[in-house]
């Protein structure tokens, strides 16, 4: 009797349980507003959102709680679902927002990026000229050196050439040797000619594009035919001093003028002892020798 | 709280009382809403929500043919909302498309002057 009595109890009590079931308890989960819920949890932690995206985020919050109050008083499910999706969308403004706003500044850090880049740029490019200028600067100052350095061996050479006694002529440079100046009919080198030789000698070593022409020479006395073979063995008396000095014989050329060119009167010995010579004319750079017309 | 929720509770018992007037000025704003943001590229950036304000839009017109005035006025809530992301994520979307191509020209700036500086050197 206890027992079924204490049955109806349990019985009414579910009933009534039931019934205020509508007004009680947890209400039926809603999954919509479960979805909004952790949109909007997951918005209101991220900083740049709440930064960003305010007025968007509290439109959000309001909405969810709208939502969530219908919700736990068991309100119409339409207007719980409504105010979720409001929350729901206005959460994903809020976050959109933010992201547009971050993109907006990092448009502006690039264009600042951007900038600096240029600027960078212009820097390497004036260190870039202001290297080639520090290089031009110093291939003017090896021009410079190299011209200097030539301008001294040509006064070198000037200053050699003096030693033996040259003449600058329309020809070149014309050497009349004074010291190599033969006795009558003969083409022996005086020995005061071996001085002049020797000179002639490291000319040519030094400057090894000159070559030379040694034109022979006698007075008036004799054939021409004979004066001219005694002028050819003169000029290759001297050719002959140069190359067992180890001159290079291509680089010597003999000529017999015989007595065709005097300098001085035959008339008397001292005349004719100056026409009993060899001239040397030097070639230019190139080796060129402009000849007797 | 308690007491905002028994207002909300109150105002919502009223609500479905009080709406009798169409929600005309509401479904206006969404119209604009939804032009502003196909003006800012929606259809391309953001099809899915530009086509559900479109859609929820035309029910809320349909629901106020039929009368139903409070879920008119829910729907084109709704629309408004849909159009607004619709909107902002057209605008996120071409922001974060101009941050790529700048950076990309950054990119390629910072490449030829190196290519300068090298054949400079």
């Amino acid at each position: 009797m206890n027992a079924t009595r204490y049955l109806h109890i349990i019985l009414a009590g579910t009933i009534t349980i039931a019934f205020l079931g509508a007004c009680g308890g947890p209400p039926q989960n809603n999954p919509l507003l479960t979805e909004a819920q952790q949109a909007y949890h997951k918005a209101e932690n991220d900083s740049m959102v709440v930064l960003k995206a305010p007025v968007a985020l509290k439109e959000a919050e309001e909405n969810l709680e709208k939502s969530q109050e219908i919700w736990q008083s068991r309100g119409d499910k339409k207007l719980i679902d409504h105010y979720a999706y409001l929350a729901k969308q206005k959460t994903a403004i809020a976050t959109e927002t933010a992201k547009m706003n971050a993109a907006q500044d990092q448009v502006e850090r690039a264009e600042a990026e951007r900038k600096e880049v240029l600027l960078v740029a212009r820097k390497a490019e004036a260190e870039a000229a202001e290297r080639k200028a520090q290089q031009a600067i110093q291939e003017l100052e090896s021009v410079k050196e190299e011209a200097k350095n030539a301008q001294k061996r040509a006064e070198e050479m000037a200053s050699r050439i003096n030693e033996l006694e040259a003449k600058q002529t329309e020809r070149g440079l014309v050497l009349t040797l004074s010291d190599v100046l033969f006795d009558f009919n003969s083409s022996d080198l005086k020995p005061g000619s071996k001085r002049v030789v020797q000179e002639l000698t490291s000319f040519l070593n030094e400057y090894p594009n000159r070559k030379i022409q040694i034109e022979g020479h006698t007075d008036s006395i004799g054939s021409e035919e004979y004066n001219e073979q005694l002028s050819m063995r003169r000029a290759n008396s001297v050719k002959d001093a140069l190359v067992s000095n180890g001159v290079n014989s291509t680089k010597i050329r003999t000529v017999a003028l015989g007595e065709q060119y005097p300098v001085a009167s035959n008339i008397n010995e001292a005349g004719r002892q100056q026409n009993r010579r060899v001239e040397i004319i030097v070639s230019d750079e190139k080796g060129e020798i402009s000849q007797r017309k | 709280m308690k007491q905002s929720a028994t207002i909300v509770l109150l105002a919502l018992l009223l609500g479905a009382c009080s709406s009798t007037k169409p929600p005309t000025q509401k479904i206006t704003q969404t119209e604009a809403s939804i032009r502003q943001a196909e003006q800012v590229g929606a259809e391309e950036y953001a099809p899915l929500e530009i086509r559900e304000a479109r859609k929820k839009l035309e029910q809320s017109k349909d629901l106020v043919e039929d009368e139903k005035f409070e879920e008119a006025k829910r729907t084109a809530d709704q629309a408004m909302v849909d159009a607004e992301l619709a909107q902002i994520k057209a605008l996120s979307a071409k922001a974060q498309k101009a941050v790529h191509e700048l950076k990309q020209s950054i990119k390629a700036l910072q490449d030829e002057i190196q290519k300068n500086i090298n054949s400079n050197q």
